[in-house]
Formats: C-alpha cells, structure tokens, sequence
C-alpha cells in the first residue's frame, strides 16, 4: 500500500524506501492574543491586527528512511521532532513538499489514547484497540495475552481511575506492542514506568530490531539511540543537522549543551 | 470522500466503540443509569402538559392531545441533543484527534448516534402511551421512518457546518443555545398549528417551511391523527418540497465545510 501526502506528482517506486520526504515545509499560526473569542477576531479586524504569528516549524526536510532501518530522531525541545512525526502519522497535513510512505504505518503518538478513567480495564482494552485499528475478533484473540503480558488479570473488571498510573501505562502498552505494522512511529512513548518495565520495552526494542522491523523514535534517550538505532537524525530548528551514524549523531546532541 | 472507504471496517469498528463509549459515559455514577434517557424526555413533557395542556388549555380540540405533544417533545428533544452533541464532539474530543489520524466525521457522528439511540427507545415510549390512548394505526405510521430520517440529516448537516466552525471560534456553542431557544417557539411543538392557521395562515405556510416543523407534524400525522396539518396538505403545491431542499442544502453544504476544515482539526483543536 503507498500513501502519498503532499502536493507533488511524481512517485518514485523505489522497493527498498519505506518513507521519502522531500522539502517538507510546516508552519503554525500562534495566537498572539487569546483570539478564540469571535469579540476579539472582529476586534483585531476592526483594528487592522492579525491577530496571530506564523511560525515556521519545519523548514524544508529532505530524508529517506530504508525498509528495515531502526531511525532515532533527537532534538531539543521544540526543533520540530514530534511535528514531523505527527505529519509522518497523517495528523497534521503537510504545508509544503512531498511524503511518500509504502506500507502499513502504525504510530504511537502516546500510549493508551482514548482511555477513559470511567471505563473497566477490560472496556479500554477495546476502545483503545478500535483506535488502534485492530477488528474485535482480533481483539478477542488476543485479549488474554494483553492482561497476562500486563500482570493485571485480577483488575480488567476495575475501572481505570482504580488503576495506578503504573498500570495503567502497563495496560497501554501490552496493547500498544500487539500493533503489526510495516512501519512503527514511537514517540518518546516508552520513557516511563520503574525498572522492572523499562526492562520490558528494552526486551521489546531489541526484538523490533532482530527482526529488522521499520521503525521510526523519537527520543531524548542517547543510550537507546546508541543501543537500538541503525541511524539517527538530529533535527535544530526545523532543519537536520546531522543524519547517520548514531553515536555521531548522539555526540553531535549531548554537544549542543556544551 | 468516496463511499466504500467511509464505511470500511475499521472505521464501523471505531464508529461502533466511540458511540458504546459515549453512551456509557454519559450516565455513568447515576443511580437510574440508562433510564434517565427514558426519564428526561418523559419530564420535560409532564411540565410542559401541565403548564400548555392543563393550565392554559391549549390543544383540547385535538384528538389524542397527550401523545400529539409527546411527538413533538421527543423529536424536539432528539434534534437539539443530536445538534449540541454533534457540535461539540470535536472539541470534546480534542484529545483523539491530536494523537491519532482517523476520519474526522467519525466523532460528529458517534456523537449523534447517541441521540439517535434515546429518539428510538422514546419512540417506543410514544407507541406505548399511543396504544393507551387507544390510537388507532394505519400503514401511514411507516410515514415517520422518512420523516425520522430527515430529521437526523438535517441535525447531522447543523453538527458537521458548525461544529467545525466551532473548533476555531467556541462562541457557536453559545450561540447556538441561543438559536436553540428561539427555534423551540418557531416550531408547533406546544401550541397546535391549526392555533397559527386561524389568525394567520400566512404565518403557518412559513412555519412550516422550517424542515423541523415539517418532519414533526409529518410523524404526528403518520402516527396520531390524519387531521394533521402538514407541509404537503397545507401549501399544496411545489413550495411543500423547501423544507426537504433546505435539508439536503445544509448537509451537503455541512459535509463540504467539514471535509476541507477537518485537515487542521488536529492543529486548532
């Protein structure tokens, strides 16, 4: 399946590139004053003020990323990172250039979305499944495996907000890790929970890459990139500065502090 | 938009948990639960009995009163959920829409749907309280499955134009409460419209060009009583299809609003 965001025409059937982004432009209007109020939008218009600033978040991002490459995408704060990776997802559309992606992407924008305190554990498993993409037989098939990965058996009755938010994470991500997808999208998802769970997601990664699964990480975690990625990207103020080997890229990081 | 991706699979499955979810929150931590969507519509029309029927005594020349009214209440009650709802559901759902992609027109619609499960069981409710009031059914009852229908487009068109304005400018919820109000005594729903056509049957010709009013009487019609002033019988003449062109005007108009805004929903949500 190719999937195609963007304005430009030609699609390049390359086998081996699982994305292709090329001069991929975004920007935002920021409010400058709180204009969400029709008062103040005829206000501002009365007066002449836009009433907001565009701010320009990505400019001009060119990359491909091969089928099988395990990227790492770092930056600071506000370089643009979860923003690519949000156009990547097809949540935010491009404002300028071209996307090509082949194959079936599934991104974790943040783990347990849709999850509603008032639901039982066993109702969220569900909702958050639908919003994952997988069909109830699906669901069906691998409900029990969700709860014994999870080791919250004795609670998929409960209601959520009984959860700790511990496990609640645990929850989401013995559903998230269920995902089949050509290509996963992981943004900064797997940073929380205590030791015993990091050790779960490291467990994780480490299968993603020995079975030379596609897979996209945003990340502030130096030593993931380091242990799990392929290559890495470093992205300042809406541009790569760097993009291969990942200890370079890692050194090239912990540097903009220095 | 073509039709088989809109309603493929994965998006029924979506569609289907979204409105289970909406419908079990909504009365969640109450003692009666799912019967206050019975109770609610039921009170709203006790007052409203007590106060038109009773105390001012309005409508007592026509047949069956009660359940003439009961109509009117429940579909009212159904278009300004189904409205309100659907207006809302993308703010309301602001935090779906910034973490994943899925079609937008989901949310409005899930939303709705809600609305549409209370219109049924109070539909129920009517056939009941109908059947005690001993009236009598003729095939024209299968009138009021069109009439439903165009009720809910004409709701769904209202939620999709501007519950994507809405996104940008929170006012519509305001707004629209307001316009709500208003609507509530342009539509026969308490006073009979042969009231209106005595002093001004001009007057009553525009009332019912208002598709609500048109649907509205149209199930009364179907269902209580064939003396029933409708669109068609009233202005008996082409101008009777208005309320239906106003209705598919403003879902088509909606529907394209919706699709070319519902690209920035995930940015200005």
């Amino acid at each position: 399946m190719k999937r195609k965001l963007g304005t430009r025409s030609e699609i390049i059937t390359d086998g081996d590139v699982a994305i292709s982004v090329k001069d991929l432009h975004k920007s935002f209007n920021l409010p400058t004053e709180k204009s969400s109020s029709l008062k103040q939008v005829i206000f501002n218009r009365l007066r002449g003020v836009k009433g907001y600033r565009r701010q320009k978040v990505l400019k001009g991002l060119n990359f491909k990323i091969k089928k099988g490459e395990f990227i790492g995408i770092v930056g600071r704060n506000g370089s643009g990172k979860s923003t690519l990776l949000k156009i990547l997802a097809g949540i935010y559309y491009p404002e300028k250039g071209e996307i090509i992606i082949d194959g079936n992407l599934v991104p974790f924008i943040e783990l347990g979305v849709g999850f509603n305190p008032e639901l039982t554990g066993r109702e969220n498993v569900y909702l958050n499944g639908a919003l994952l993409g997988f069909s109830n037989e699906e669901m069906d098939a691998m409900y029990n495996d969700i709860w014994e990965f999870a080791e919250l058996k004795d609670f998929q009755d409960q209601k959520l907000k009984n959860y700790s938010s511990g496990m609640q994470v645990r929850l989401a991500f013995s559903i998230a890790i269920r995902a089949q997808g050509d290509i996963l999208l992981l943004d900064e998802v797997l940073a929380v929970g205590d030791a015993a769970f990091q050790q779960k997601c490291n467990n994780y990664f480490s299968k993603l890459r020995n079975d030379n699964q596609t897979v996209i990480l945003v990340t502030h975690s130096m030593e993931n990139v380091r242990k799990f990625c392929t290559r890495a990207i470093l992205i300042e103020n809406g541009e790569i500065t760097k993009d291969g080997d990942p200890n370079e890229v890692a050194n090239a990081y912990t540097k903009l502090w220095d | 938009m073509n039709i088989p991706r809109v309603f493929n699979k994965k998006n029924r499955i979506l569609l289907s948990e979204l409105t289970k979810t909406d419908f079990k929150i909504r009365y969640q931590g109450s003692v009666l639960g799912y019967l206050w969507a019975l109770l609610r519509p039921l009170m709203m029309f006790a007052i409203l009995y007590i106060v038109f029927a009773k105390l001012l005594r309005i409508g007592n020349d026509i047949p069956h009163y009660p359940v003439y009214l009961l109509c009117g209440t429940t579909m009212w009650s159904f278009f300004t959920e189904c409205t309100s709802q659907g207006i809302q559901a993308i703010v309301s759902r602001g935090d779906l829409i910034r973490k994943i992609s899925f079609p937008k027109y989901i949310v409005v619609v899930s939303a709705t749907l809600t609305a549409v499960i209370n219109m049924l069981i109070n539909v129920g409710v009517i056939i009941i309280f109908a059947l005690i009031n001993h009236v009598e059914f003729s095939p024209m009852c299968l009138l009021i499955i069109p009439a439903i229908i165009e009720l809910y487009l004409l709701s769904l068109g209202i939620a999709f134009l501007l519950g994507s304005i809405n996104v940008k400018y929170r006012d519509i919820t305001s707004i629209w409460d307001v316009i709500i109000q208003a609507l509530f005594y342009a539509v026969p729903i308490i006073y009979p419209i042969t009231m209106v056509a005595n002093t001004s049957p001009l007057a009553a010709k525009i009332i019912l060009l208002n598709p609500i009013s048109q649907t509205i009487q149209d199930i009364r019609y179907g269902l209580i009583t064939q003396e029933t002033i409708t669109t068609w019988n009233f202005l008996n003449s082409p101008l009777a299809l208005i309320p239906i062109l106003i209705t598919i005007t403003i879902l088509v108009f909606g529907a394209l609003v919706f699709r070319k805004k519902s690209k920035f929903f995930a940015e200005e949500v």
